[in-house]
């Protein structure tokens, strides 16, 4: 009704987020198209991998006495960790009122959710017979036995199993208002369905009151929750006695190292996005340089970690715990160690440097360095300490077989098809956050 | 019927509401539609806090009951010592508790604001009124919503 | 209290006290009494940790920093008498299961002289962001060389000092422990000092921002979670795996009164109390709330380290009160002038 000159200015500010981020959403390109190819195919390569191992048996995949929990359990942790700081970004950000939130979230969530997905796939395929599972989940039965609710294994179930539910719950909620927004720009079957996904979101003032409420709740809820889920896997480890596992500072020690592998990861995913899509306006250098000093605050961490880890070993009197650390430096894994504490120790101490906090293309090769150093602590954890524990008579090597590698390979090809899909198929950024905050 | 008055500033809808209010219209009469949040506006409507609060309360509550109730009755139902830890073990039975609280509160606090919200809501679905990036005002003339 | 504005008042009393803590300690025979262990441990949390605090906020650009960095910085010259307190506890090092026996790490010299220069790094790092201007880029980098070393202070602290008392018990997570629980106690204290200024937001702020206290609250709030975590990450470890070796340390705790009852305190004062106080909105700004959520924070911390001590250590309530009631007074001495001087500046 009434438009003034200046308002004609915010109005068109407006319309331009919508149609940047909603751009992303057009007919895909060449290299998209061949990139989804691509991720689709390692996907598939996962699923015939795995059908291949349920045919023939467990031991096509090289897992044998002493080291029973392997790549598979490594690529468990690994994807879980993925899918700490997608949540972590998100909901600790959002508590923290920090304004560079909105350029990462919604990536973040996707992410975590997508990781979650792919990691929930491991203990099924390390199972062997994956079709017995529901062992696991309490459920009323004849035989009146439930689970045992001491074990490592079941907590995870259901720390996993609450881990991916809430961030499920987090990621679409924060899509709601960006749904209701996007339906007005599409036609056809896609309206359709963001009006049925928007809920019928209208944005009275009443939904707002409730939905800040929510956000606000969901966010206070997810922040111990992340702390607590990684620290559930890495009790997994801990509660054990196995020399090199049985340690207390795994808790907040495999916290941290998540935080910084799925930190390294958003920079991985979002670097690229940024480009393909052109979002500069809205995903700033200096939003990277945010990122990254959090990437070098979890990094310091689990350097911390290592040391007081190697020390104590050293410090105590305990000649397994001593062995276990010495021959996780010089034994037979030792190009393994070393690499993964020049990765997520040595590499992101540049970022001490604001230049090159600065620098996206030097972030995206850290940032993969680090997702690789990560990965390789897993392995290094896992493997290390089951090959080499108290009785010499029961030691042994682990090689991995095609069948685990190729898994390990699909899985990341997983996760990228469902990335890519993401790309184009939901708001890659927070609309009403960014709209808000012009 | 309602009068709708559409505005594509923020500024100048905030004004607008201001006036509506100074020249008299009661609270309940007016309602806003904005494209995202506008703090401003709670300040100039106030309303109650919303009772989204008390869904994560009483879910979370519930959950740490529930984990609690859970792990010990199962527990009790067959007594069978494992790896020599009691069988009302209360260390683990505390993070199957955590987890189950934060599990229901959200979930409680989702269903809360759908609930409060009237979501998903079927007029809202159908509605065919697009008001794109434009802040709406609309007085409802004496009945009630 | 007038006197302590007057110049160099300070430096003499912290001498005076410095000089009466010595003596009480060094009274023969010397190295049998822990009081002054218990004694330094608290206030070392304490001190850093408001100076922690302090740098925290200041990295992070938080908002309620503006209103206690200057009381909170002020203690920065305790750093140096507890240097000085380290030096007082030689004699009592005979009282280390690992005196002389042979080794590299656990041998009196090196073990003095790194905590030593970890205290003194630690006064100078600290000194040096107290000095610069706050709000600049400088500040943020020394307050994160600050952190550093109080991270490495404080690990020192609990390997060193407290977890070797019972040499070979080893707790991998103890040091980050001491330091996360004495950037809690560093936020009870500048939730105190906000509560003495009154609490209230700059009239600038924009309208219906929260205020100062409801954000210290807020982190004390989230800390005590943290430390929950924490404890729990320790103790559930080392329950389950019950390796003699290492729930020897719970269970001299916890099989007699009225150690057990001590325990289960730390864990109320820690945790239990502060975190339904502080669980509402509207109690986070409540003067009441706070304050004594902040108060029963530093009392866990302090009946903590005596529990750390006690199975191990004799004290003497003498010397205890005498060197307790010193280093309290001095440190509202510091406190109370840096607030005075403020209000004369302004």
């Amino acid at each position: 009704m009434s438009t003034g000159e200046g308002a004609r200015g915010n109005a068109e500010k407006y319309a331009k987020v919508d149609r940047d981020v909603l751009a992303a959403m057009k007919r895909p390109g060449r290299a998209y198209l061949a990139g989804l190819a691509f991720a689709l195919l390692l996907a598939v390569v996962l699923h015939v991998l795995w059908a291949y191992q349920v045919r023939s048996g467990l031991g096509v995949v090289g897992k044998m006495h002493p080291v029973m929990w392997a790549l598979y359990i490594t690529n468990f942790v690994f994807w879980v960790g993925i899918a700490h700081s997608g949540t972590l970004i998100s909901a600790v950000l959002f508590l923290f009122r920090a304004r560079y939130r909105t350029s990462f979230n919604r990536a973040a969530e996707a992410m975590t959710v997508f990781a979650l997905m792919v990691a929930g796939l491991f203990p099924l395929i390390h199972l062997g017979r994956s079709w017995v599972f529901y062992y696991l989940l309490p459920y009323p039965n004849q035989r009146q036995l439930w689970v045992n609710f001491r074990s490592p294994l079941v907590w995870d179930v259901f720390a996993v199993g609450t881990y991916f539910t809430v961030s499920l719950v987090f990621f679409y909620v924060g899509m709601i208002p960006d749904f209701a927004a996007a339906k007005q720009h599409v036609l056809g079957i896609r309206k359709k369905i963001y009006t049925a996904l928007s809920l019928g979101w209208q944005g009275t003032q009443k939904e707002w009151r409730h939905y800040n409420m929510l956000y606000l709740f969901l966010a206070a809820f997810a922040t111990p929750l992340v702390a607590s889920v990684h620290s559930v896997v890495s009790w997994d480890f801990a509660m054990s006695i196995v020399p090199g596992w049985h340690t207390t500072i795994f808790a907040p020690y495999f916290v941290a190292g998540a935080i910084l592998s799925g930190t390294a990861m958003v920079i991985t995913l979002v670097v690229p996005m940024r480009k393909y899509l052109s979002l500069h306006d809205y995903i700033t250098d200096g939003h990277f340089e945010s990122i990254a000093k959090i990437l070098l605050l979890t990094s310091l961490i689990v350097t911390y970690a290592y040391i007081v880890e190697f020390g104590l070993a050293w410090y105590g009197e305990n000649i397994f715990e001593r062995e276990t650390f010495r021959y996780r430096l010089l034994g037979d894994y030792r190009y393994f160690t070393w690499t993964m504490l020049f990765c997520n120790s040595v590499v992101p101490l540049t970022l001490f440097a604001r230049g090159l906090r600065r620098n996206t293309a030097y972030l995206f090769v850290v940032s993969i360095l680090v997702n690789i150093g990560m990965w390789l602590e897993r392995f290094v954890i896992i493997v290390t300490s089951l090959s080499h524990d108290y009785d010499p008579y029961a030691w042994g090597l682990y090689k991995p077989t095609f069948v685990c590698l190729g898994v390990d390979i699909g899985s990341f090809g997983l996760f990228f098809t469902l990335y890519l899909l993401f790309v184009k198929n939901l708001p890659v950024l927070s609309i009403s956050e960014i709209k808000e905050h012009l | 019927m309602a009068d709708r008055m559409v505005f594509d500033d923020r500024e100048q809808f905030l004004e607008a509401l201001r006036r509506l209010l100074r020249e008299g219209v009661p609270g309940e009469r007016i309602r806003v539609i904005t494209p995202f949040c506008v703090p401003e506006v709670e300040e100039i409507l106030p309303g109650t806090r919303s009772r989204v609060r008390f869904f994560a309360l009483i879910g979370a509550a519930g959950g740490t009951v529930t984990g609690l109730a859970f792990t010990i009755l199962t527990a009790l139902s067959w007594p069978l010592v494992i790896g020599g830890k009691p069988v009302v073990s209360l260390p683990p039975f505390i993070i199957i508790a955590f987890a189950l609280t934060i599990l229901f509160g959200a979930l409680s606090t989702f269903a809360g604001f759908l609930l409060l919200s009237r979501l998903p809501s079927l007029r809202g679905i159908r509605s065919e009124e697009e008001y794109g990036n434009a802040f709406v005002i609309l007085v409802e003339e004496g009945e009630r919503r | 209290m007038a006197f302590l504005e007057k110049n160099g008042v300070l430096p003499a009393l912290i001498a005076a006290a410095g000089a009466l803590m010595a003596f009480v300690a060094l009274r023969p025979p010397p190295g049998k009494d822990g009081s002054l262990l218990l004694v330094f441990l608290f206030f070392i949390a304490v001190v850093e940790g408001c100076i922690a605090a302090a740098a925290a906020g200041t990295m992070v650009n938080a908002r309620w920093i503006s209103s206690v960095r200057k009381e909170l910085l002020s203690v920065t010259p305790l750093l140096l008498l507890s240097s000085f307190l380290l030096l007082l506890l030689i004699p009592f090092l005979d009282t280390y299961p690992w005196a002389g026996r042979p080794g590299f790490w656990l041998r009196k010299d090196f073990f003095i002289g790194r905590n030593l220069a970890f205290l003194l790094l630690s006064y100078v790092t600290a000194r040096r962001f107290a000095s610069a201007p706050a709000g600049g880029e400088g500040a943020k980098v020394r307050a994160a060389w600050y952190l550093l070393v109080f991270v490495a202070s404080q690990t020192l602290v609990a390997f060193d000092l407290v977890m070797s008392l019972e040499y070979p018990w080893v707790n991998a997570l103890f040091g980050g422990y001491f330091f996360i629980e004495a950037i809690y106690g560093g936020f009870a204290v500048s939730a105190l000092l906000c509560l003495r200024r009154g609490g209230a937001p700059p009239a600038e702020r924009a309208h219906g921002a929260r205020s100062d206290l409801s954000d210290l609250s807020i982190l004390m709030f989230g800390f005590s979670i943290m430390w929950a975590g924490l404890f729990f990450a320790q103790y559930l470890t080392i329950w389950y795996g019950n390796l003699p070796e290492e729930v020897g340390f719970i269970a001299r705790r916890l099989s007699a009164s009225p150690m057990r009852e001590l325990c289960v305190a730390v864990l109320f004062l820690l945790f239990i109390i502060p975190f339904p106080v502080l669980l509402s909105t509207r109690a986070k700004s409540n003067p009441f709330a706070v304050s004594a959520a902040a108060l029963s924070i530093l009392s866990g911390i302090l009946v903590e380290r005596y529990v750390f001590l006690a199975p191990v250590v004799r004290f003497s309530p003498g010397a205890l009160a005498i060197e307790f009631a010193c280093l309290l007074f001095l440190f509202f001495a510091v406190v109370y002038k840096s607030s005075r001087g403020g209000a004369l500046e302004a």
